[in-house]
């Protein structure tokens, strides 16, 4: 399984681009330190269903209602979006 | 090594000593009074101080999307509907210990990019886009702009973080997605499409060398196309969102298919109501994440009070989604939601609360009555409601949020002034807001101090201690210096006497319209005072005096572009007269060009970017059915003409007429020669320092411009009580404030004179030759419009304080004057007592505006050198506050070379 880091988890809340805080422990931590196991994962579009890569940062989100379908990309919080499906 | 100036002054026996009044102890001395906030707002302003300025897409994208699904609906409904799914998709992100929640974007202290306003600043430079910014002017200020090195500014790239305008930090995970969503507005932004327009204005090529020249520093109708106004809260307090919905709704059955008599606008009601549902829709989704957000974390926090507050919030939030505040904390969250809200929806900088002591009141009064709220809670929501509004950012380029606004968004509150009926308005909560300002120094809200002579004693001298904590606030304004001017400019749009009674600041410093609305609450009627005019911030931008009066000097050429500017007059300029009234020609060819222009792009933007939000907010939009970019506001003559650096002009013009022309002691000609030689010194960025005392002489100086230097440092300067020099000002300001009102929005109003500089004087001076009051090339100009060059005011503060009232300064939207006092000067009740006589002196006299450094400049010099020590150190710039680490460095040196006061 693929270690998942504290700025791809729903345990944590960024205060900025380089850190934020683990709502569990309520400490400091670093976004790209690797987070306790059993943490949730984070919804973003790289783990939606609807998201089709297109190269390493970009892709197509399906779930668009444009044509062609609008873009996404991998690393957006979709927390708030009515489309996300998770990847299982 | 290459002698100073002061060097060189000091030994032919001339003081370059900036201190007056008396001598600084030598050792460094710390402000008087030191306060510390509630341990929950410490915790929180510790955040921000280790928290850099972070953005991302997520608003940007949502926007985007939406709207270029809507290429053929009305543009008002396409707006509201791409801002409603912008709000709607925002993460909601808590900090624990808020109780004032929500966020511009999902960091601390976050911000996103508007590229539907400009897209190309933050392209690579190497990005054609980026070329052509630069071509047609609007990226020629970066280059004499530069952001502090410290605090949160990320000034460079590290790791995987990537610096946008040498401020912002984004995850390299985004930036693709930033260009691919930039390219899309190619063409489309307001930058790109008033561009189109503006080239055919035939002068067109004049602004484009204005601007590159940085004669003006920057358009505002793509960077910040609205601001400097006061916010207004009412409606939303009053009926709640979905009472707003209802109205819009019964609004819209009333006008449809009907114009009314107006036929041009009046069919366009319709939409406009139909987008103002849109997008309250929008506001409550974004509630109600930050709701539900609250709930899951009330359901996976263990500890118990945490707990309980996130309960709290989220039971708040669900309440404010639909209704009207009930409570003081209801209230203050509603308000605090609005204006992020409004912050979201444009690029704004100094969207001020207004009078909030009032706005809040009613709620505070009944709560403590009724014992549901302490004194010391309110507090406690009042020290919170600084690091909320100080971790505001505005993302814009280097240029205009660096070298204008160093990095401040200027919130600024207002307390005292007037009630309806023309007595004292002060109250129990506001001097509760002074308390919050002194036990939670952080920049903002930065305060004014509406000053009226009701206004109770212990009050002013609760505002000279927190003056005294040097955070630069509060400044005190004019009341009757205000009101007089308001009824001349807004007379004519129906203001009445009442209504200007009402007046509050928006941005730093300017003199906005405001009304009283009627709040019911548990059966009490109150009248609470909000905006009711458009932007102040927009019409002809910082207009550099010296810079002008340089291109006079060289027949319309550039200097230091070589490039021809303006037509040559070819005038042989034999006069003081000659001068004056060429300086004047070229003036107002500025004025003409960058109206025009300005017009234009302001136009582009209300017609595909208006405000939805901060309109229906205001009155009377929700009333009439027109939005701001139909003239829906209550007030709508706020274009303006903004001058800067107008006392370096005013020596600058005293030199040249005592030495070249009463005198006759050198020709024109060899001052020109002086000048472009930089009267034998190097220019400031070689030397690194934009202060005057610190510039070098050249290596190869022979000296030849020596004894001239001397003369025209010496010549009469202006803030001494010294009509030679003062007198110049008074014939400026006489012109100036008439010329202002030729000029018409595209509002089709006249526009006033509108006098600060916020920091403009370092970019400016940046781009200015040596000037003939004896300042160097490349150094700041005087600060503000009525502060001395620095060291020249050698008479004392009341001198300083005569020249600045030789002028009606109700002629103008304001004024702006800094004086710097050392913390000893002011020491004690009896310094307290000292500094309210110093203003209220002031205030008789007629000036509009004074503010107060309170700091030892040895302080700040040691500052400069040693910032990782200095992370909280706060300094007032020029109608702002701002964190020293986070000011750039020309700014700094004017700070520090700044004439201290050692009494007052």
């Amino acid at each position: 399984m693929e270690k998942l880091l504290y700025r791809d988890s729903r345990n944590y809340v960024p205060i900025d681009v380089t850190k934020g805080i683990d709502h569990l422990t309520g400490e400091t931590v670093m976004a790209d330190k690797e987070a306790p196991k059993g943490y949730e994962v984070m919804p973003k579009c790289k783990n939606c269903a609807n998201f089709k890569a297109d190269g390493e940062q970009m892709g197509v989100c399906e779930g668009s209602m444009s044509e062609p379908k609008f873009f996404a990309y991998p690393d957006m919080v979709a927390i708030t979006c009515d489309m996300y499906k998770e990847v299982k | 090594m290459a002698k100073k100036l002061k060097e060189v002054l000091s030994d032919a026996g001339i003081s370059m000593d900036l201190q007056s009044g008396g001598k600084a102890p030598d050792q460094l001395t710390d402000r008087e009074i030191k306060r510390e906030p509630h341990p929950r707002v410490k915790k929180l302003k510790d955040i921000f101080m280790d928290t850099l300025s972070s953005a991302n897409n997520e608003f940007t994208y949502w926007y985007t999307r939406e709207y270029m699904q809507h290429d053929c609906e009305i543009p008002v409904v396409r707006r509201a509907k791409a801002l409603k799914s912008a709000f709607a998709h925002l993460t909601p992100t808590f900090y624990p210990g808020e109780l004032l929640v929500m966020h511009k974007a999902s960091y601390f202290r976050g911000s996103f990019p508007m590229p539907w306003l400009s897209e190309g600043f933050y392209m690579a430079h190497e990005d054609e886009f980026y070329q052509e910014a630069l071509k047609r002017g609007s990226a020629s200020v970066d280059e004499h702009s530069k952001f502090g090195s410290g605090g949160g500014n990320v000034t460079k790239s590290f790791g995987k973080v990537v610096s946008i305008a040498g401020k912002f930090g984004m995850r390299q995970e985004e930036i693709p997605a930033l260009l691919k969503l930039a390219k899309m507005w190619y063409g489309k932004s307001v930058d790109d499409l008033g561009n189109k327009y503006e080239k055919m204005v035939p002068e067109y090529k004049t602004k484009e060398q204005i601007m590159r020249s940085i004669i003006c520093m920057f358009d505002s109708g793509f960077t910040l196309p609205q601001g400097r106004e006061v916010i207004n809260y009412y409606y939303p307090l009053e009926y709640g969102f979905d009472g707003i919905i209802k109205m819009a709704n019964e609004m819209k059955a009333k006008v449809a298919g009907k114009a009314d008599g107006d036929g041009m606008v009046g069919m366009n009601r319709l939409y406009n109501y139909e987008a103002v549902i849109f997008m309250i829709e929008g506001m409550q989704k974004w509630i109600n994440n930050y709701a539900k957000e609250a709930r899951r974390l009330e359901s996976i926090t263990k500890d118990a009070k945490q707990k309980a507050e996130y309960k709290g919030i989220a039971e708040r939030l669900e309440w404010i989604e639909h209704n009207p505040p009930r409570t003081f904390i209801e209230a203050f969250q509603m308000i605090e939601t609005l204006h992020l809200g409004v912050l979201n929806e444009d690029a704004i900088s100094g969207m001020s609360p207004g009078r909030i002591g009032q706005i809040l009141y009613p709620y505070f009064e009944q709560d403590i009555e009724a014992g549901r709220l302490t004194e010391d809670e309110a507090l406690e929501l009042l020290e919170l409601d600084r690091v909320v509004k100080t971790s505001i950012d505005c993302f814009a380029s280097t240029g205009v949020v660096g070298g204008v606004l160093s990095g401040n968004t200027f919130n600024t509150l207002s307390v005292g002034g007037l009630d309806k009926f023309g007595q004292s308005a002060v109250n129990r909560l506001e001097y509760l807001i002074l308390e919050a300002a002194a036990n939670n120094a952080m920049p903002q809200s930065t305060i004014a101090l509406l000053y009226d002579e009701k206004l109770p004693e212990d009050f002013l001298i609760l505002a000279m201690e927190v003056i005294k904590s040097g955070a630069g606030y509060p400044a005190f304004m004019n009341t009757p210096v205000a009101q007089e001017f308001l009824m001349k400019q807004y007379g004519a749009e129906g203001m009445t006497l009442e209504d200007v009674r009402s007046w509050a600041i928006g941005g730093c410093l300017e003199t906005s319209a405001c009304v009283w609305k009627t709040l019911h609450l548990n059966g009490k009627e109150y009248d609470i005072p909000g905006g009711a005019g458009q932007p102040t911030s927009v019409g002809v931008h910082f207009i550099a005096m010296p810079k002008v009066l340089e291109l006079v000097l060289f027949n319309g050429v550039d200097p230091r572009t070589k490039e021809k500017v303006y037509e040559a007059h070819n005038r042989k300029l034999e006069t003081y007269d000659e001068v004056w009234d060429q300086f004047k020609l070229y003036w107002q060819k500025t004025c003409e060009v960058l109206a025009w222009t300005n017009n234009i792009q302001h136009d582009i933007w209300r017609k595909n970017n208006m405000a939805v939000l901060n309109s229906l907010l205001k009155p009377d939009c929700l009333d009439n059915g027109h939005l701001i970019n139909e003239l829906g506001y209550r007030f709508n003559g706020t274009f303006n003409v903004e001058s800067a650096g107008t006392i370096t002009l005013v020596n600058s013009m005293a030199a040249l007429k005592k030495i070249v022309y009463d005198d006759k002691e050198v020709t024109l000609e060899e001052m020109k020669a002086a000048i472009v030689d930089n009267f034998g010194f190097k220019d400031a960025r070689e030397v690194n320092s934009f202060s005057l005392a610190d510039q070098e002489r050249k290596d190869s100086d022979s000296g030849k411009w020596e004894k001239l230097h001397f003369k025209v440092l010496q010549a009469p300067k202006y803030g001494n009580d010294d009509k030679y020099a003062d007198q110049i000002l008074l014939d400026w300001e006489n012109f100036f404030c008439e010329d202002a009102t030729h000029y018409e929005s595209l509002y089709g109003l006249k526009m006033y004179p509108c006098q600060i500089s916020v920091s403009t004087h370092g970019a400016m001076g940046s781009a200015t030759l040596a000037t003939a009051d004896g300042r160097l090339s490349g150094t700041t100009y005087a600060d503000a419009s009525m502060s001395a060059f620095p060291g020249t005011d050698r008479n004392g503060p009341y001198a300083l304080l005569n020249s600045a009232s030789i002028w009606d300064h109700s002629k103008s939207q304001n004024s702006q004057l800094n004086i710097k006092i050392h913390p000893t000067a002011i020491k004690g009740i009896e310094g307290s007592k000292k500094l309210l006589d110093l203003t209220r002196a002031y205030m008789r006299k007629g000036g509009f505006h004074i503010q107060y450094n309170i700091v030892d400049s040895k302080m700040l010099k040691d500052a400069q050198e040693h910032p990782e020590n200095y992370r909280d150190l706060m300094v007032r710039v020029a109608g702002f506050t701002q964190y020293w680490v986070e000011i750039g460095k020309s700014v700094q040196d004017e700070l520090i070379a700044r004439t201290e006061y050692e009494g007052v």
